[in-house]
């Protein structure tokens, strides 16, 4: 146990003199969350903009009811229209725009449907949710006009609802401010990865590559001792990579104002010992991964090419675990990478995973780490691996 | 004391070592001589235990290499063909590194660094990192962790090999040394000056064979030479083929 520690605190020393390995800790930690940070002000100020509104209106003369309303509605700022509107629209001069047509007044007078247009280009994502609140806007005045009628004529305006529709409200940029939340586990998986890399290959391949695997594997220490201590470093420095990312992430997530993009913020102490445990395996696990496949390189940049290739693995699941929620699916826990996006996920979504499931969490990655320690302790035996250059 | 009994090494079908043996009493220095590709360096790794025979034992101090791997390494100090340092540790870091895997104990450990650092005219790098060193600053880096156990037997790989003057004789001047101390020393090495200045005994090797062993005296007896170079070549051939 020892000597075990000796390695350990040997490859922790020489690791975090390395610059490149400093950085590369540094990038990973602050690279997710920032751009998690990024997209949800990017969605939340897109909210913000179709709250305010600027309506061009063409025609507003024929209208003057329907401007007055508009003019009181909150955040609502109504200016005069392009003169051609669907040549404004076309070419993106304008977001969208209201004409209001000759024959209004008459109709609007007689009580009969007034026409009105709305100028849009419904391909355009950017637009899509001011068109909305436009459409929206005007619903609320027919309906309110319409009551008026009724009541004027003596007819309650509630027999005209045959429903009672109640609207629960999961606007498009709220599902996608839940989806962002998704990448959290992902950044925090990356993280394990890119901070552990640098020292799981230095102490593999780079002893390789410097000529310094020989004359240390003639000291009296067992291999899979020399081994231990090796992904032990690498282990504590994905630790703290993964930490680091952890934190910066829920600073950032409550500077945020999450309750105006309709999420609730669930993160309190419980939680992050709960994202602590969920995570923990794969800190187990992927500098194991790392060592065993940085043994079978030559030279320290050789394996980290072999590692990038390895990051693409906990990508695609990450990327697809936005797309397609892993929550609500148990049987994954227990599986690496797989196991740690659907219980982060959950947790962050403010639901515990099982505690038994935690354990098989950290079981299956214990397994899997213990067979790569000891299948990369094989190779630190292997001739070819101590003399092949 | 070492004893190497009829080692044999092949890769595929090219046989590296055949049925080398030698001893290497203490208190003396033996030479393994040989051209390049004699299978010296093989024959080393084997005696040292990195490398499984294909066949044959080693005995260290009467311990066998194969069967008692660690206890037998434990008395002995390597300097290998290659001795890598860690460029962003300092030197006395790499011995202390390797004291603590020897389990030496702390005090005690401090002492041998101030023995080194003597001996080896450490004292101006000594807390330097080893990137900027020049090879003869690491060798002497490499020969101390190498030897910090205070090993009874000790092996070098072409100690001197790319090493200028100054260095050459540092080197020179540790083994003679640890020959004082009653240690037995086993060095290898391609250039003949190298081993006629140091060597008690010479082992010469050809093509993985030994091809002759005994005092300088007793090879120019064998050969009929006076100059151990002519012995040499007689004895390789002057392609390097043994005999």
């Amino acid at each position: 146990m020892n000597k075990i520690w000796i390695v350990a605190v040997k490859e922790w020393t020489d690791g975090f003199r390395d610059r490149r390995s400093l950085y590369t800790l540094l990038i990973s930690a602050l690279f997710g969350p920032l751009m998690i940070g990024f997209m949800f002000s990017q969605i939340a100020s897109q909210q913000k903009g179709a709250q305010e509104i600027k309506i061009p209106v063409v025609g507003r003369q024929h209208a003057p009811v329907l401007i007055n309303w508009l003019t009181q509605q909150s955040g609502v700022e109504v200016v005069d229209g392009p003169a051609d509107p669907e040549a404004a629209v076309r070419d993106r001069k304008s977001d969208f725009v209201l004409v209001i047509e000759k024959e209004f007044a008459e109709k609007f007078r007689d009580s009969r449907p007034a026409p009105v247009q709305v100028v849009s280009d419904v391909t355009s994502q950017s637009t899509r949710s001011k068109v909305s609140r436009l459409n929206s806007l005007l619903n609320g005045f027919s309906s309110e006009m319409g009551g008026m009628r009724l009541m004027a004529r003596g007819v309650s305006p509630v027999i005209v609802s045959a429903l009672k529709v109640e609207q629960i409200d999961i606007a498009t940029s709220q599902q996608r401010a839940a989806m962002i939340f998704n990448f959290i586990p992902m950044f925090l998986v990356i993280s394990l990865f890119t901070a552990g890399m640098p020292i799981a290959s230095d102490s593999t391949a780079g002893e390789r590559e410097r000529g310094s695997l020989e004359p240390l594997l003639l000291n009296p220490i067992p291999r899979w001792q020399l081994v231990t201590g090796k992904w032990m470093a690498a282990m504590g420095a994905a630790l703290l990579g993964m930490l680091l990312t952890l934190a910066v992430t829920l600073v950032m997530l409550s500077r945020l104002a999450l309750e105006e993009l309709g999420i609730r913020n669930h993160v309190g102490t419980g939680q992050l010992i709960l994202l602590l445990a969920a995570t923990a395996p794969m800190a187990l696990l992927a500098p194991a991964v790392q060592m065993f496949v940085s043994c079978f390189a030559k030279s320290f940049k050789e394996a980290q090419s072999y590692l990038g290739l390895l990051m693409i693995a906990p990508t695609i699941p990450g990327i697809a675990a936005v797309f397609y929620p892993l929550t609500n699916r148990p049987w994954l826990h227990p599986i690496p990478v797989l196991g740690q996006y659907a219980m982060v996920t959950e947790i962050l979504g403010g639901k515990a995973p099982e505690p038994l499931m935690l354990v098989a969490a950290t079981l299956t990655a214990a397994i899997l780490t213990a067979v790569l320690l000891s299948l990369a302790t094989r190779l630190f035996t292997s001739e070819k691996i101590i003399f092949g250059r | 004391m070492i004893h190497a009994k009829n080692l044999n090494k092949q890769f595929g079908d090219f046989v590296a070592v055949d049925n080398v043996s030698f001893s290497a009493p203490d208190g003396a220095v033996t030479g393994l001589l040989g051209p390049n590709g004699a299978g010296k360096t093989t024959s080393l790794r084997m005696i040292y235990g990195l490398m499984k025979p294909g066949g044959g034992s080693v005995e260290i101090d009467g311990i066998d290499m194969v069967a008692k791997p660690l206890d037998a390494q434990k008395r002995i100090g390597v300097l290998p063909d290659l001795s890598g340092l860690y460029p962003r540790l300092t030197a006395r870091e790499h011995i202390i590194y390797y004291g603590q895997l020897q389990g030496i104990e702390k005090a005690e450990l401090n002492r041998r660094i101030a023995h080194w650092i003597e001996i080896l005219d450490l004292s101006g790098i000594i807390d330097r990192r080893v990137a900027g060193f020049s090879h003869g600053e690491r060798t002497k880096v490499a020969l101390a962790r190498a030897i910090v156990h205070d090993p009874q037997n000790i092996l070098l790989d072409e100690p001197t090999n790319g090493l200028d003057v100054m260095s050459t004789r540092a080197v020179r001047e540790l083994i003679r040394h640890l020959r004082a101390e009653g240690r037995c020393v086993v060095f290898s090495s391609h250039v003949m000056q190298e081993v006629s200045a140091l060597c008690d005994r010479i082992v010469v090797m050809g093509r993985g064979k030994v091809v002759a062993e005994g005092t300088p005296e007793e090879l120019l007896a064998l050969t009929g030479m006076t100059s151990l170079e002519d012995a040499f070549v007689s004895l390789v051939g002057p392609h390097g083929e043994a005999a």
